[in-house]
């Protein structure tokens, strides 16, 4: 090894520390204020909080009932338009989720009205891929003569199901559950565009208190009370989890059709409902874009350059993207470049549970929080650095680092370090021989970090929506600026913006999964 | 009865489209153990699987106690499966285990755990109801799974090689138990094996699997991998 990789750590452990620890530790100081906490108990913070747990858990219940057949199917049959099948049910949680609330709205009209019923609905669509990859890789290994044995004691095909399967599957349909309470709990673009009084999170009162009440010290306390709730619900994840009982596990491997025709119809039809359920929001959306006046039209296409949609506080959509662009290109750099390191330094000091540990950092912490944060350590006298438009990629690459982590430090990790030394014998001085070693893969894994970055980026919207300026908003800022409005041009506009997010966020995860596929430990995988 | 308690008729078996072998007639009477012998990949767990309803038949029947069940379910054909490994469910306690099948059948809760209890101690394995699977050792696993076939009492038992994952020692001591044991029950079974000496211990009648099937050529299925 190069002695200065032996110093990788220094940069990521700096960046972690001005960015995430000292806004956090500002944070910590405003909820050492008491003021703080007796507006929280004084205030309806508290009415939210069951709300809150009622909209999530309807929300995890959903996502599970939906996605264990969707699993079953895509991860254990062999058919045509498999994985395709697979691939399409990652597509929701890679959108962002201000284009989710825009698309669910443009599919089902005005006549299902926001609220509780949008919200679940939109939370299970996003989180679908959470439990078809969680439970469905655990499902893939399980072995299927447990519940052939379990049929020839006499159980039905489901009986088998119920007091087999299920209860095996339990850990892996807890841990997918926990993460998927989690976003739905924590979740702000969605619950701002679908709901009402009724679907409020914590995350939506933190910003209130933000930018309406102006209540710092409420917010940092509403910030803490969501804080420990979460951290909560991922413990008990993870400890029902680790309670996997030993059990044989059998290579992966696709199984035929089912001999019954009605086996077969069940699995083709599973197939096609994910498709449609997939596909048909994004469809409604982009079918959005073209309508104009009840007809079609490009009338929204052609406006995005020149449409100021009437006010001067709302810029082009075409200038808010040019600054999500530019954001997310600092961003991608900035996460490249300390999580490139921060993996050569698990290289290094061979800390492997470390990543495990940082991809969870930014499921723990909110981005209301993450923005919160950024904004009373950088966005005020004496340090304010909202004028450099540097705070908002900051604010996102907090987000891309552990991801670039949990990409980078497995492939670094799977290179055989032995090249190493056999380029050291021919004489290679270290650098060069770590770059013999490591530099293809390199190569590779930090253009998929780049563009898994610039995705997180792209889509982002709690943190942005604190720290974006009010003249040069990112585009889900913007998206929801619009439809705050009223008109159908806003509207329509608002769907252009998200259509272009959509394209530009599925080409970005594609060339992530090319990049991925040769790679052992798969880029999405990992993501 | 006086019929056979299992018999084939012109069985052909195969899995994942592949025929394996065909023109497989075979009976077992009340009682007795039939060991089938062959080499490993000869398709006799395949034959098994077919047996059990695991894997459907290519062709020809399968007929329990006078009954043409080759297109009934598995749950209802009244077959007793134990694989090379116990596969224990590992998330019920021994005592959970061996009386699923009772329950299935909606046994009475007191009479299930007689019949288990009566059977885990005939395989010496006295007080080990309330136990974990997890603690228990190899052998003790696969006398576990044997009780949990036979509980429910099936018409007749599979043993798909159930001891080529112990060792040597274990495997004759456990045979010789699950000989005495299918004697006592009186039950009908076929014994897979690809070990001679462990099927001439055990069974009444000793057939080698390529005697009486006709294996499929390889070749015609276009691969010769």
């Amino acid at each position: 090894m190069p002695r200065w990789l032996n110093w990788a750590w220094l940069v990521p452990a700096a960046f972690l520390l001005t960015f995430l620890a000292y806004p956090l530790g500002v944070l910590g100081s405003h909820v050492v204020d008491p003021a703080g906490w007796t507006r929280l108990f004084a205030s309806n913070t508290w009415h939210v909080v069951p709300l809150a747990l009622a909209q999530a858990l309807t929300s995890t219940v959903l996502a599970v009932i939906v996605g264990l057949p969707i699993a079953n199917v895509v991860t254990r049959y062999r058919f045509r338009g498999r994985a395709l099948a697979q691939a399409a049910v990652t597509v929701p949680f890679v959108l962002p989720t201000v284009v989710v609330a825009l698309a669910f709205r443009s599919l089902l009209g005005p006549g299902v009205p926001q609220g509780f019923f949008l919200v679940v609905l939109a939370h299970a669509y996003v989180n679908l891929a959470v439990v078809v990859r969680i439970v469905g890789s655990n499902w893939a290994q399980h072995d299927p003569d447990y519940e052939n044995t379990a049929r020839t004691l006499g159980a039905t095909r489901w009986a088998a199901f119920r007091t087999i399967t299920l209860p095996m599957l339990r850990p892996a349909i807890a841990s997918s559950a926990s993460v998927v309470f989690v976003f739905s709990f924590t979740s702000l673009g969605i619950v701002l565009l679908l709901g009402d009084a009724s679907t409020r999170t914590l995350e939506s009162q933190i910003l209130r208190q933000t930018s309406v009440l102006l209540d710092f010290p409420g917010a940092a306390a509403t910030a803490v009370v969501q804080l420990v709730l979460v951290t909560a619900v991922l413990v008990a994840g993870m400890v029902a989890s680790r309670r996997t009982a030993r059990r044989r596990l059998r290579p992966i491997a696709l199984r035929p059709l089912p001999a019954s025709t009605a086996g077969r119809v069940a699995v083709i039809a599973t197939a096609a409902f994910t498709f449609v359920v997939v596909a048909a929001p994004v469809a409604a959306l982009v079918v959005t874009s073209f309508r104009a006046a009840g007809q079609w039209s490009l009338a929204w296409w052609t406006g995005v350059s020149s449409v100021d949609a009437g006010t001067s506080r709302i810029g082009s959509p075409l200038s808010a993207l040019a600054t999500s662009i530019g954001y997310a290109l600092v961003c991608a750099l900035v996460a490249c470049v300390v999580g490139g390191l921060a993996a050569v330094a698990v290289l290094t000091h061979g800390r492997t549970r470390l990543i495990s540990l940082l991809a969870i950092v930014p499921l723990g912490i909110s981005s209301a929080t993450l923005g919160l944060g950024t904004l009373l350590a950088f966005g005020r006298p004496p340090v304010d650095l909202r004028g450099s438009g540097l705070l908002v990629p900051i604010a996102h690459s907090l987000v891309a680092v552990p991801l670039v982590v949990a990409v980078v430090a497995p492939a670094l990790l799977s290179a055989d370090s032995r090249t190493m030394a056999v380029a050291a014998t021919l004489g290679a001085r270290p650098t060069r021989a770590f770059l013999t070693a490591y530099g293809a893969i390199l190569r590779v894994v930090m253009l998929a970090s780049a563009g898994l970055a610039c995705a997180v980026s792209l889509g982002e919207f709690g943190a942005a929506s604190f720290l974006a300026r009010a003249g040069s908003p990112t585009v889900p800022v913007q998206i929801v600026r619009l439809l705050s409005r009223p008109g159908e041009q806003s509207y329509g506009i608002a769907a252009v913006l998200a259509v272009v997010l959509v394209a530009l966020t599925l080409v970005l995860v594609l060339l992530v999964d090319r990049l991925g596929a040769g790679r052992p430990s798969s880029v999405t995988g990992a993501a | 009865m006086t019929g056979p308690r299992l018999a084939t008729q012109s069985l052909s078996i195969g899995y994942l489209g592949r025929r394996v072998a065909s023109d497989i007639t075979l009976a077992v009477a009340p009682a007795e153990v039939v060991a089938i012998v062959g080499p490993s990949g000869s398709g006799k767990s395949t034959l098994l699987a077919t047996i059990a309803g695991v894997v459907p038949a290519l062709g020809g029947s399968v007929i329990i106690e006078g009954r043409d069940v080759t297109a009934t379910a598995i749950h209802e054909r009244g077959v007793g499966l134990v694989f090379q490994e116990p596969l224990l469910f590992p998330h019920l306690s021994v005592m959970d285990n061996v009386t699923y099948g009772l329950r299935r059948q909606r046994a009475p809760k007191d009479v299930a755990q007689a019949r288990a209890i009566e059977l885990l101690d005939w395989l010496g394995l006295e007080g080990y109801g309330p136990r974990n699977v997890e603690e228990l050792s190899g052998g003790q696993a696969q006398r576990v799974a044997l009780a949990r076939a036979l509980a429910p009492r099936p018409a007749v038992l599979l043993l798909d090689e159930p001891f080529s994952a112990l060792d040597s020692d274990l495997r004759q001591r456990l045979a010789g138990d699950v000989a005495r044991m299918l004697r006592h029950e009186g039950v009908s079974a076929i014994h897979v094996t690809h070990d001679l000496a462990e099927a001439t211990d055990m069974s009444d009648r000793v057939i080698a699997f390529a005697d009486f099937a006709h294996s499929a050529d390889r070749l015609q299925g276009g691969s010769l991998r």
